[in-house]
């Protein structure tokens, strides 16, 4: 079952979307659920955000970091590559939140804040704040879309150099402060994490946050995304993935996430030598 | 034939791959015996009356039969004989634990050598791949749709049957490749990857629709198959790691034997960099168990170039592992630490660095008939290694079983069967998913078993 490429567009130097014909998956998913993708029968299965599915179609964004995103990044519109998995993992619940902060600032985190806004902003009763991080403004990327589908919406820009100086969650925090937030959902940097789990529970909000550990089948056989929530074991995969923010060992997390640092060192050196 | 066979005591020894070479290289490790040679070993054959062989037998194979066409030459004959039983020879020649069943029976076993039964079934299983011969069936086609889902071998035996019944057969695979424990459990060097997709091609050619990537409960719901086929049969395995349950098993260097088998066999991370998938083995490997999946995981440890320990609670002769395996490991210089359970995990700066084990003693038997191992309090040592991989046994996977709550299952997730595997009406559920884990064989016939109930339902309605 081959997958043909739709559309390949940047959406900054780093930072891609793939549209690609996945009519199976695209008939399924929901906001919060993720796909594996396999670029050729000799490649890695790897979990990606997905950021819309229409008509048939998978939109996926994808940061040129590893030897499979770069290689498939190489890829041209109207190519075939080996396939799209999935729906994998759990949808987020659409229900009324009330006032729900939804944050990204990581390209996997700006995908599923679009998939996430547009599905909860249809129910009645929510008012969606959207947020994006990003580190300077010639990064900047689904602007207008993700003010189309929120009620409120704000960008940060780390250095100043465009919207608000900072993070979002300096704006959380504000809105927070000010009582104006019920519910959170975080996609993004997984360190960041940390300062947003103390920043809710301080303040008694809850926080959802999507968990992204290594994962080779992702249903749930390996065991290789196992993390640790409230001290029990769980499987990113089928069990998330996303969790409760004030119950995960992100320390654990993060470190095994660190797993393959050298080989994926090697695998991107290999590619680069070999084509 | 004389009717005074000369006994001969020993078995024609298989030829072997040499140790040296197998600790580099995933390659086969038994060679196949020549059709000489496995003439010679069928002729050794006392064809018993009562063939004890073939009762002991989870799916009864006519051994004797089989074994007589065998050293007349009968090549055809022999291979089409087995057919009748067991669907894949080529696999079940090699996987199955011939010494508990047909050989553990064998006559000559009690003064010399068993036959050699599994070797034979594999090497007609190969006989008949290389030459092309196919069993001969006409499918009578009826306008019935059975959906399988899993593509091991208890889905792929059901499929068969079914087909030869005359049912259109749909199965439902999750995972990228076909085959199932087959293709991602076990190893290159006990099934090679090409018997199982001449096997699998085999299916197609019979008429059987594989379905790959297609995950029962994510992607197409358990409704949609009801609504679309007139049956359904379960085969989903034991596809879930167990974990001990220790300190220290978020380390990195902590593997389940599952992840560790995944990334080497359905994802070739032995190949890596040619293939994209990792996989870190380190200089000193702790395998915690003995069984199976156990020597599985050591000796590809091995053939990466780590020193291997397998780390189990009882000594090698309670090993559930099968003969050869185990012989094959000790051969490749696997060391085998008995008596000792795995207490906790040590790491350093996120990474494994030992294991803090307890020494073990055995006392009386338990319900498995093996004798219970007790721990020798404050006999706490530590092992330094830098990997560890857990092969302490599988279960169901509940991605799937939490999708449909209208199954019974037990609170341990086994999906529960009547006499004739039936679930709910229409319903079938056989192999590891209902037994939480035993032998390939044992599913292969629960799986010819469970089209039978499919058929009769099916031709009553």
């Amino acid at each position: 079952m081959k997958n043909e490429i739709i559309r390949k567009e940047d959406l900054n130097p780093k930072d891609y979307l793939m549209e690609v014909k996945a009519p199976m998956v695209a008939k399924k998913i929901q906001p919060g659920q993720f796909v594996v993708l396999m670029t050729h029968p000799k490649g890695e299965r790897i979990p990606m955000s997905v950021q819309k599915a229409e008509n048939g179609n998978v939109t996926m964004f994808i940061r040129k970091l590893g030897k499979t995103s770069v290689e498939l990044y190489n890829y041209k519109v109207g190519d075939h590559f080996e396939n799209v998995i999935g729906p994998m993992g759990n949808a987020v619940e659409v229900k009324k939140y009330g006032n729900v902060a939804v944050c990204s600032d990581l390209v996997c985190g700006h995908a599923e804040n679009y998939a996430l806004c547009k599905a909860l902003s249809q129910v009645e009763g929510n008012h969606v704040i959207s947020m994006q991080t990003f580190p300077s403004k010639d990064e900047v990327y689904l602007e207008e879309e993700l003010r189309g589908v929120s009620d409120e919406y704000y960008i940060t820009i780390e250095d100043g150099s465009y919207g608000i100086k900072g993070h979002y969650r300096d704006i959380l925090k504000k809105l927070i402060e000010q009582g104006k937030i019920d519910m959170v959902f975080a996609g993004g940097h997984m360190d960041g994490y940390i300062p947003l789990a103390e920043l809710t529970k301080a303040y008694n909000v809850p926080a959802m946050v999507t968990l992204r550990p290594i994962m080779v089948d992702a249903t749930g056989m390996c065991g290789s995304c196992r993390v640790f929530i409230d001290g029990e074991m769980k499987l990113a995969c089928i069990d998330g993935p996303m969790f409760d923010a004030h119950k995960v060992n992100f320390k654990e997390l993060l470190n095994r996430v660190k797993l393959f640092k050298k080989q994926e060192e090697i695998a991107a050196e290999n590619y680069n030598k070999t084509g | 034939m004389k009717k005074m066979v000369k006994l001969i005591k020993n078995r024609v020894p298989m030829p072997e791959l040499s140790v040296e070479e197998r600790t580099k290289t995933f390659d086969a490790v038994p060679l196949g015996y020549s059709k000489e040679q496995a003439m010679s070993e069928a002729k050794r054959c006392l064809q018993c009356k009562d063939s004890p062989c073939t009762k002991n037998c989870p799916v009864n194979v006519d051994v004797s039969g089989f074994i007589k066409e065998l050293a007349e030459g009968n090549f055809r004959e022999a291979f089409l004989k087995i057919k009748q039983d067991n669907p894949i020879p080529a696999i079940a020649g090699r996987v199955c634990p011939q010494e508990s069943q047909c050989e553990g029976a064998c006559t000559i076993g009690k003064v010399g050598d068993p036959i050699n039964i599994g070797k034979l079934e594999s090497f007609l299983g190969d006989w008949a791949m290389e030459n092309g011969v196919r069993e001969d069936f006409a499918i009578k086609e009826n306008d019935k749709k059975v959906a399988i889902i899993g593509s091991g071998p208890s889905g792929i035996s059901c499929a068969v049957d079914l087909r030869k019944y005359g049912y259109k057969v749909t199965i439902f695979e999750a995972l990228h490749k076909a085959g199932g424990v087959l293709q991602y459990g076990i190893p290159e060097f006990r099934l090679p990857k090409k018997v199982v997709d001449e096997e699998l091609k085999y299916l197609k050619e019979i008429g059987v629709d594989i379905r790959l990537n297609h995950i029962v409960g994510q992607n197409v719901s358990f409704d949609e198959l009801k609504n679309e086929y007139d049956a359904i049969y379960i085969g989903t395995g034991a596809g879930a790691p167990f974990f001990v349950g220790i300190e220290g098993e978020e380390l990195n260097g902590v593997y389940s034997a599952n992840e560790f088998l995944i990334r080497t066999n359905l994802m070739k991370a032995y190949n890596f960099p040619e293939y994209d998938t990792p996989l870190v083995v380190g200089k000193r490997v702790g395998v915690i168990g003995a069984g199976n999946v156990a020597m599985d995981s050591a000796r590809s440890a091995r053939r990466m170039g780590a020193e291997v320990y397998i780390l189990y609670r009882r000594t090698k002769e309670n090993s559930p592992a099968r003969e050869e395996e185990l012989r094959h490991a000790l051969e490749e210089g696997i060391h085998f630490v008995e008596l000792v359970a795995p207490t906790k995990i040590i790491g350093e700066n996120g990474w494994v660095t030992g294991i803090e084990l307890v020494k073990m003693k055995l006392g009386e038997p338990d319900k498995s008939g093996r004798p219970r191992p007790e721990e020798i309090k404050g006999s706490e040592f530590i092992m330094e290694l830098d990997t560890v991989v857990e092969a302490i046994g599988t279960t169901p996977n509940r991605l799937f079983l939490r999708t449909v709550p209208e199954l019974k299952t037990t609170s341990r997730g086994i999906i529960e069967v009547d006499e004739n595997l039936e679930n709910i009406e229409g319903v079938y559920a056989g192999g590891d998913a209902i037994s939480g884990g035993a032998t390939v064989i044992q599913a292969l016939g629960e799986g010819r078993k469970a089209a039978k109930s499919v058929h009769n339902y099916l031709s009553s309605r």
